[in-house]
């Protein structure tokens, strides 16, 4: 029995040196020069102490990425849970061309979030953008969209949202598959309406999908970077940055490695404690069938 | 439960790291084009397998360039395959697009570098402690004046060879600036430059257009604008930009003169979220005035419409008293690892694309004026600005941001300068702030 656990562990091997390469190694590495003011290419690297770690509090630029931050994360969640919800229950009921509607909306997930984002500039931008055209042909004068950081946030929110609405759909449509007929059945005998089914059978056990689509929106929105990047690279300045775009943008352009890899690690700590606090919170509401 | 818990840890964990360590691309600080498609080759042996090719060494040598448009890759590439057909040596000829610079500091990080590349104006701010001394070669002797400080060191070693030079000034439609009653030559000053953009404004059209959304285009007004300001005929300035000790409260003029513009409105409202196609197509059109591109703006203008009326002024000065200058920078040009395995081959390498015939083709496919003395190249539509400058005596000066600031301040030029087209009411002060507070963090970064 030793000798067979002995050779199954051995398979942990591949994904255990992978992890340490691509994983540890990088996250101890990016630690070290958090500490440094390294410009991400000398062969010179000086240490500077916790100067980078105290820097983040006070710097307005990484304040505002932090707000985008939390706006993509909680309100994509939101957007994308809710939308989702209502298509899984929507599409759970039996009609012709079902397959074809699920199809249709989960196909914007299948698109790199990069190209989604330079369809979008087509409809957002100012000059020859459909939107503005829509306007022209109601003799209304154009907007420039995306030169506001706040309404370019907004917008890009909506996107993020809607490309990925399919995968809350998806894991929703699969948490209402395993509901068993009878228990609506029974309400129905009992002479439940349908929001109390929904609010007291429905609700309850599809928690297990509600967490996990909870979580992986959260984390994608948390960490939203391509569709940024397509559409206004953190701009006009840094009004539209997410934390990610951040790091990239003081990792390269300013050359302030060592900061970037303090924001990472600033942003890999509030992600995790976000998700886990989610995570967490629906474990205590999860209902054994 | 336990388990499930370490799971869900394990997984967020994973997804967020992934996130960490992903890669990127940003918008480009050497590269003063647009975007363009990646493109890869290896100088085929079959040009070595022709009559009269040489045997091949079993040698291959990495180029890496950042030089866009098709036809200036093209002739890049041709190059390389003559090389190889007359050394044996093959080359890899690598253009990573917009991300060159991003790649090449990567690869900085891992001492890793290419055998040759193009420096883009970084030869000595950036490279230099990577590339080899150029001051034997041959053509060492011949490299313009103009140009030759630039690729020079402190240390008196010449680290990159310049097959042309870039040379820019304002970029200007001429048959809407005559259509406005506005004759160029007579732009001296700011203020002229100002009241002609007031008259093409008054014609419904758009003075200046900027193409934001590709940052580098807002970075460039203010190389431009900076040095007329603050480094021309000011030698107190320029050394306090070199030694960290510049009054940055000056910069507000800088920055002052593109808000005003654009409270004028003389710039187009979607500064901020065109890109620079968008720019050259309008200019390509007739719609605008002024941009502030390089002589490869033009050439794509002249892409789009051959029959456009296309030049280029000189900088204005900031007052009668001052002179008008044009910026003076590298565009193609290349130096060879100092560790590099095959320096032998890389540095043949180089000196055949310095060779007069290489170099004349090369240098009049980018329409540029050569580097050395002992090319002339074929710059087209642009001869008769060149040499009218050159006989007008038109001083040149070098690129602000690579002669006076820290290597990693061309974001915040980009930046501010997006911050301020925004309206932001505290932009010029914001700005101002900005450029002090990154230029002592970087002058502290190189010490």
């Amino acid at each position: 029995m030793k000798k067979k656990n002995f050779y199954i562990n051995l398979f942990y091997i591949p994904a255990i040196i992978l992890f340490i390469v691509f994983v540890a190694y990088p996250l101890i590495y990016g630690v070290r020069i958090s500490f440094t003011n390294w410009n991400g290419y000398s062969q010179k690297m000086n240490y500077v102490g916790l100067k980078n770690y105290l820097r983040i509090f006070t710097d307005e630029n990484v304040l505002i990425a932090l707000r985008n931050t939390l706006i993509y994360g909680i309100c994509s969640t939101l957007i994308q849970n809710v939308l989702g919800l209502a298509y899984a229950i929507f599409l759970n009921s039996k009609f012709k061309g079902r397959s074809i509607v699920r199809t249709i909306i989960y196909l914007p997930v299948m698109i790199a979030p990069l190209i989604m984002g330079y369809i979008m500039y087509f409809f957002v931008q100012y000059d020859g953008g459909a939107i503005n055209d829509i306007l022209h042909a109601l003799h209304k004068a154009p907007v420039d969209l995306m030169s506001n950081g706040t309404v370019a946030v907004c917008i890009m929110t909506i996107i993020n949202s809607i490309q990925f609405v399919g995968t809350a759909m998806i894991i929703y449509l699969a948490g209402l598959q395993n509901i068993s007929v009878m228990y609506y059945e029974a309400a129905e005998i009992d002479g439940a309406s349908k929001w109390q089914q929904f609010k007291n059978i429905t609700l309850p056990l599809i928690v297990p999908a509600l967490a996990s689509s909870t979580v992986i929106n959260l984390i994608g929105g948390l960490k939203l970077f391509d569709i940024i990047m397509a559409l206004t690279s953190g701009g006009p300045g840094y009004s539209s940055h997410s934390l990610s775009t951040l790091i990239t943008n003081q990792y390269f352009s300013a050359q302030n490695a060592g900061y970037a890899s303090t924001i990472g690690l600033f942003t890999f700590a509030l992600i995790m404690i976000i998700s886990n606090l989610v995570s967490s919170y629906f474990d205590k509401k999860e209902v054994y069938m | 439960m336990k388990i499930k818990k370490v799971m869900r840890l394990i997984i967020s964990t994973t997804a967020i790291l992934g996130m960490l360590t992903g890669c990127s691309s940003n918008p480009e600080e050497g590269i003063k084009e647009g975007a363009s498609a990646t493109s890869e080759t290896k100088s085929a042996s079959a040009e070595s397998t022709k009559e009269g090719a040489a045997p091949l060494t079993g040698v291959t040598i990495e180029f890496l360039y950042n030089l866009n448009g098709e036809t200036t890759s093209d002739a890049i590439l041709k190059a390389c395959e003559d090389f190889t057909y007359e050394t044996g040596i093959e080359v890899e000829a690598i253009m990573p697009g917009s991300n060159f610079s991003d790649t090449m500091k990567t690869r900085m990080a891992a001492n890793q570098l290419p055998d040759i590349w193009t420096t883009h104006g970084w030869a000595v701010a950036r490279y230099s402690e990577y590339l080899e001394p150029l001051n034997d070669q041959e053509f060492a002797a011949s490299i313009n004046p103009e140009i030759k400080d630039l690729v020079t060191g402190e240390d008196g070693n010449i680290y990159a060879a310049p097959l042309d030079m870039d040379l820019v000034g304002i970029t200007y439609n001429g048959d809407l600036l005559t259509e406005a009653g506005v004759n160029v030559d007579e732009l001296k000053t700011w203020e002229d430059f100002d009241a002609a953009c007031k008259k093409v404004s008054d014609l419904g059209k758009t003075p200046i257009h900027i193409g934001g959304k590709d940052n580098f285009t807002i970075g460039n007004i203010f190389n431009d604008i900076a040095p007329t300001l603050y480094t021309n005929d000011n030698e107190a300035n320029q050394k306090a930009l070199l030694d960290g000790s510049f009054d940055w409260s000056q910069w507000d003029k800088a920055a002052g003169m593109l808000d005003a513009w654009n409270q004028k409105g003389y710039i187009n409202p979607d500064c901020l979220t065109a890109d620079y196609m968008t720019s050259i197509k309008a200019m390509a059109k007739g719609d605008v005035a002024f941009s502030f591109y390089g002589a490869s703006g033009i050439a794509e203008v002249y892409a789009i419409n051959a029959n456009a009326n296309i030049g280029f002024m000189p900088l204005p000065a900031k007052d009668n008293d001052s002179k008008q200058t044009l910026l003076v920078g590298e565009h193609f040009a290349a130096g060879v690892w100092k560790d590099s395995e095959h320096k032998k081959e890389a540095m043949q390498l180089l000196n055949y694309l310095m060779r007069e015939d290489v170099c004349t083709e090369l240098a009049s496919v980018c329409a540029m004026p050569s580097g050395v003395s002992y090319v002339t190249s074929d710059t087209g539509k642009l001869a008769e600005y060149y040499a009218k400058y050159s006989e007008e005596g038109i001083q040149t000066v070098p690129y602000f941001d690579r002669a006076y600031l820290p290597s990693g301040m061309w974001n915040d030029l980009c930046t501010t300068g997006a911050l301020i087209l925004s309206g932001d009411s505290e932009g010029v002060q914001k700005a101002t702030e900005q450029m002090e507070s990154s230029y002592k963090e970087k002058m502290a970064q190189a010490n």
